[in-house]
């Protein structure tokens, strides 16, 4: 029963990102008629699909208590990659593995930076991700041929299974495993524990350093992947691909409830917060906004939204010592 | 027994110089029907005390009892529900600390308020800088400062130093000159004692007389009775947010004030101890931790509770740090059930058998925002994997035990633990060191700022725990503990054991520990102490 | 407790006073500093002229403001994504003059005034996360910007290029606005207000406790870090004669590497606009260097990010080895 209890105050952040993500559809709907069609509801699935794949490694990182500001980057890297190892002749699905796997490595990077030198994370994954851009420019000016995606990148961008598309099932699946591994492995408690507190979770055995590693090394791998279909989908591959991909990444975890301090959200928040930001990025632009306008006013609804949605307590007083105090009871 | 008559019965007759004029609302701080609320959590309900000026004043009650509460109302760092303080019959204003300060109260908080990037003398003077349009002056600010350190005869605090390189006694003890060099007509410590060894902690009660002496209110908050009957003219006991017990410390024996406190009786704050075997579990031979541990030669036996005594700060915290992996020796030989045992992390001690109870377990200790299930399981996690994924129903279950072994409340299991009391937060990390039946238990002064009842509690479980053949290594800053609690103290000073003392033998009490520590501290004052 | 007297307590006894310890922020600031200095001076040997460092400092000169407004904010334990909004702001409002007077600078800074005051009150009493709420405004402020300006044009008044490029007393302005904000900074480090920031970003509960009104120190914090970016707008704006609404974006994470750099905590209450300054200045050279070595695209953007690297690797490595944490 308290179980129950404290399971769903967990969720309430995410069911404040539902709630939200629902009254930006039911104004899409009272304002545009095709706005609940199927088909406009399965290409906003896609959309979704992209930024929750994007922020999937992101959702961790954070959690683990970092930030991944390579992810932007990775995305471009997946989707150039792979269109150059196939222009090059290589198997497409070996190519994707590829992709796939150097952005693991990648992350690797970051994350040895991390936590064998302490570099704060907001810089080392900043000039990881201005290597990987400086790689994309040599490629470029290497290979001037366009950057034709190869057919298995828009085959599962643009598959579809009965009604349903390909790419919002993989996202399903994938974010059921990442669902379970969070809530129910031993590596799930220790990114929460790391997150929260690193020095208890150091103290009570838990190797924070790997851990950290582990989530950055996802995270370029997730990025990486999900070039791979950002591209298939745009039929191109270019160098700011994966530009609009560093703020959404970061606004869906936080629409859908997790501290960017770490320790506290869930990826399946952060599905819900993906939801509501590819809604709102749908139904902005059907108000006929100059884009200045579409821009303040894109602020201005998730100002209000992680406002809503993160009910009290996100910084009471300033600070997570803050809430702390605030909610201990007397000694 | 006096149990609560409005408001403060007779003058009491208060001890020297501090028995103090007549009594009345202007001579007095006076809290009535103080109720405050966190949530739905009811911490006060209705609390009455009366403090005369010029008398120190004793506050009492287990943790949890709403002292903490009502020292923040009093600082004005939170506001009551309902109920009034007033002080020299005005009443307190509202408007937060500040204004609590403007009305002459100073609290030392237990957490400490120092902030650890400023220097020892912009501390002292917070908000009180001398300066020049704005713009602190420096020489002016470190000769005030120094001058604040010699009146209080703490001039072996640098005021140039940062404070981030103070250590917790050190800081403590600026807490009190600060509030001291404040003048204040209420001057609260809470638990200002708590870290600190017999030597500073006498300092700190002879100050609080002293400025009782110059006609301020003291407010006196302690769990050691000794201090209260010490020190204090009259004393409160508060219990589950109300006043119960009012009147003077010679007026109540030790065993009312604690079953006031407790609402119970506690048969025994020590349990009997039964005699160590003879398997020696651990075995340290020269070891060293950087340069300033060590060589040391430490044994401990199975069921053996071994303590570790001497001042504060004389290697203690490495010894237990080295051992639990936190820290690497850096040399000599340890062994554990005789394998060689050098852990390089915490997680390969916890594997041999190797549980730490850190110090702080607000910051060391606990995931605050989680729940008493997943912090008792979070080092016994591999334990219960079951084909890649947590077995949560053994985890359930296995949690419930402990918690139940430690006599955390029943039906708190998914409480987050900031919800807890402090005793119940101890309870909560000691349930994680007992969630595997540990080898060699190490406890880092678990009973700091933990009520009689919760004590008891503790010392209780720790003993059938080593019954059962655990080595438990104690260390405490509170030497009754030590000298009541232990089969044998290894006196430390200056990062070596002094001496051994044994309770078979009859060669363990405060004094001896005390004894050893200070003469080895006489003898070499020659050279300069290295000063951890 | 025990009844035994006390031998002369060790309480009593004074302790030798400390050396103070050595700043090694500092030390590595400036070493960081000095190692590109020389590079680029092997370089080009030209730049050994002051009028040469002038040019240089020109250039850097925005960078340098931006990253004392992130310096600020960090300073109190925030971080301000917004800076690169308002700086793009400022530039166009500046640019708006079209030949007008210098009070199109003071509506500039007076602006970077009330968006850093919309901040600091979204932080504190709102109390939402300074990332969050600075991860929106750079989308609000970016898109004032382009209400005012849509593309790059516009003319500064002639004080705002002057203050950018001229020289006062054969000395550049440039130098001057730096050693000027320089000495701000240590006035402000020393002043009671400094105190105040330290301790809130040190600790804002124990802040509290101390009586400090916390709330108002944040929102002074990013008043004034809005101040400085609105201020590198103006100089930006002079030194390109034009306004730019896009320009923003690109000084945000450079800011905040320049702070970490400099050897200004992200956690709080550690170090200051100088150690930032000479980062900030450290950037510079990095682009001089790249700059001087006239490479392709690819390869200034490898050196950049691959020097900004190195020096953090090395930093952390240094400080793992000393033994201390790092940020």
């Amino acid at each position: 029963m308290t179980g129950v209890l404290a399971a769903l105050r967990g969720s309430r952040t995410t069911l404040g990102a539902a709630l939200f993500a629902l009254v930006l559809f039911v104004v899409g709907t009272v304002h545009t008629a095709g706005f609940a069609s199927g088909d406009n509801i399965r290409q906003l699935l896609v959309f979704a699909s992209f930024v929750g794949f994007a922020a999937l490694g992101q959702t961790l990182v954070v959690l683990g208590g970092g930030l991944d500001l390579s992810v932007p980057w990775l995305i471009s890297f997946g989707g150039i990659q792979l269109a150059v190892l196939c222009a090059g002749g290589m198997n497409q699905v070996l190519a994707v593995v590829v992709c796939v796997v150097v952005g693991l490595l990648v992350g690797l990077v970051n994350g040895i930076g991390v936590t064998v030198f302490g570099v704060a994370p907001i810089v080392m994954t900043l000039g990881v991700g201005g290597l990987v851009q400086a790689y994309l420019l040599a490629v470029g000016l290497l290979k001037a041929t366009g950057n034709d995606v190869p057919t298995i990148a828009s085959g599962v961008a643009n598959g579809a299974l009965g009604p349903i598309p390909v790419v919002a099932v993989v996202w399903l699946v994938v974010a059921l495993v990442v669902a379970v591994v969070l809530a129910r492995t031993r590596f799930g408690r220790s990114v929460y524990a790391t997150g929260e507190n690193d020095v208890v979770a150091v103290l009570s055995g838990i190797d924070t350093g790997r851990v950290r590693m582990i989530t950055y090394a996802v995270s370029g791998a997730a990025s990486a992947f999900a070039g791979v279909i950002i591209s298939g989908y745009i039929g191109k591959a270019y160098l700011e691909i994966g530009q609009p991909f560093l703020f959404a990444s970061i606004a869906a975890l936080v629409i859908g409830g997790a501290s960017i301090l770490g320790g506290r959200g869930t990826y399946f928040g952060t599905v819900v917060g993906a939801i509501a930001l590819t809604l709102l990025n749908s139904l902005l632009p059907l108000f006929n906004l100059d884009p200045a306008s579409l821009s303040i006013a894109y602020g201005l609804v998730i100002l209000v939204g992680v406002r809503v949605t993160t009910t009290r307590g996100t910084g009471r007083g300033w600070g997570r010592r803050a809430r702390r105090a605030e909610e201990s009871e007397a000694g | 027994m006096t149990i609560i008559d409005g408001a403060g019965t007779g003058a009491g007759a208060g001890r020297g110089p501090a028995a103090g004029p007549a009594a009345g609302p202007a001579r007095e701080l006076v809290v009535t029907g103080l109720e405050k609320a966190y949530g739905r959590n009811q911490v006060l309900r209705g609390v009455d005390l009366t403090a005369r000026f010029g008398t120190v004043h004793a506050l009492l009650g287990e943790n949890g009892a709403g002292k903490s509460t009502l020292i923040k109302i009093l600082g004005g760092v939170t506001r009551q529900d309902a109920g009034t303080v007033s002080l020299g019959g005005r009443k307190l204003p509202p408007g937060g600390v500040t204004a609590a300060q403007r009305a002459g109260v100073r609290v030392v908080f237990q957490e400490l308020s120092s902030i650890a990037n400023l220097s020892v003398a912009e501390n002292l003077l917070y908000r009180a800088e001398p300066h020049r349009a704005g713009v602190v002056a420096g020489r002016r600010l470190q000769r005030r400062a120094a001058e604040l350190l010699a009146r209080f005869g703490m001039d072996r605090l640098d005021p140039g130093r940062r404070v981030a390189d103070l250590d917790l006694a050190e800081r403590q003890l600026l807490e009190v000159v600060k509030a001291l060099a404040a003048e204040p007509r209420v001057l609260v410590l809470d638990e200002a004692t708590s870290a600190l060894s017999s030597a500073d902690s006498s300092w700190v009660l002879d100050q609080g007389r002293q400025a009782a002496a110059r006609g301020c209110a003291v407010l006196l908050i302690t769990h050691r009775l000794g201090e209260v009957r010490d020190v204090a003219d009259r004393l409160t006991v508060l219990r589950s947010g109300t006043t119960v017990l009012v009147g003077r410390p010679d007026e109540f024996d030790d065993d009312t004030m604690i079953t006031e406190m407790l609402g119970r009786r506690v048969e025994r704050l020590f349990p009997p101890r039964t005699p160590p075997g003879e398997d020696v579990v651990v075995a340290v031979r020269g070891g060293r931790v950087g340069e300033r541990l060590g060589p040391l030669d430490l044994e401990v036996r199975a069921g053996e509770i071994a303590g570790l005594g001497g001042l504060q700060g004389q290697g203690q915290r490495e010894v237990l740090r080295a051992l639990a992996g936190a820290t690497r020796w850096t040399g000599g030989e340890v062994t554990v059930r005789g394998r060689e045992h050098h852990p390089a992390t915490p997680a390969e001690a916890i594997r041999a058998g190797i549980t730490y109870v850190p110090e702080d377990r607000q910051r060391e200790g606990l995931l605050l925002t989680r729940s008493v299930l997943v912090n008792s399981s979070l080092s016994s996690l591999f334990s219960l994997v079951r084909r890649g994924l947590l077995d949560r129903r053994r985890e359930a279950q296995r949690s419930r035990a402990v918690a139940g072994d430690t006599g955390l409340p029943e039906g708190r299991l998914h409480a987050p633990v900031s919800m807890l009391s402090g005793g119940n937060q101890q309870k909560v990390v000691l349930a994680r060191a007992l969630y595997r039946e540990p080898t060699v238990l190490l406890l880092h002064d678990c009973t700091r700022g933990v009520d009689v009842g919760t004590k008891a509690d503790i010392f209780a479980l720790v003993a059938g725990l080593a019954a059962k053949g655990t080595g438990v290594v104690f260390y405490s800053s509170d030497l009754s503990e030590l000298a009541h609690f232990c089969d044998r103290v290894y006196v430390m000073a200056e990062g070596r054991v002094r001496g051994r003392l044994d309770a078979a033998g009859g060669e363990l009490s405060e004094e001896s520990i005390l004894r050893l520590a200070l003469t080895h501290r006489a003898d070499d004052t020659g050279e300069e102490a290295p000063a951890p | 407790m025990t009844d035994l007297q006390l031998p002369a307590a060790p309480a009593a006894r004074p302790r030798a006073r400390r050396r103070r310890p050595v700043p090694w922020d500092l030390v590595a600031a400036l070493a960081i500093f000095l190692v590109l200095a020389v590079v680029d001076l092997v370089l080009q040997p030209a730049l050994a002229d002051l009028g040469q460092i002038g040019l240089l400092l020109q250039t850097g000169l925005p960078l340098v403001l931006v990253a004392a407004a992130q310096t600020m904010v960090v300073l109190v334990r925030g971080l301000d994504l917004s800076v690169g909004g308002i700086l793009a702001v400022a530039t166009v409002v500046t640019a708006s003059a079209q030949g007008g007077g210098p009070g199109w600078i003071a509506l500039a800074l007076a602006v970077g005034i009330g968006l850093g005051l919309l901040n600091g009150l979204l932080v504190g009493p709102v109390g939402m996360q300074p990332f969050i709420v600075t991860l929106a405004t750079w989308t609000i402020f970016d898109g004032i910007a382009l209400k005012i300006m849509s593309t790059d044009g516009g003319t500064p008044p002639p004080a705002a290029v002057a203050l950018a490029t001229g020289e006062t007393a054969g000395i550049p302005n440039s130098v001057l606005v730096v050693v000027g904000l320089l000495v701000a900074w240590l006035l402000l480090r020393r002043s009671r207000f400094g105190h105040r920031m330290v301790a809130v970003g040190t600790d804002a509960e124990r802040a509290r406790l101390n009586g400090t009104p916390v709330r108002a120190v944040v929102v002074a914090a990013f008043v004034l870090s809005g101040l400085l970016a609105a201020f590198a707008g103006v100089l930006s704006s002079g030194l390109t004669a034009s306004g730019s609404p896009t320009i923003g974006d690109r000084y945000i994470l450079t800011s905040v590497a320049a702070v970490v750099i400099g050897g200004t905590s992200l956690l709080g209450g550690r170090g200051g606009i100088g150690l930032t300054v000479l980062a900030a200045l450290s950037l510079t050279l990095i682009n001089d260097i790249v700059a001087a070595m006239n490479a392709d695209v690819w390869v200034t953007t490898a050196a950049s990010s691959g020097l900004l690297l190195v020096l953090v690797l090395t930093r952390g490595l240094v400080a793992r080895l000393s033994g201390r944490r790092v940020t």
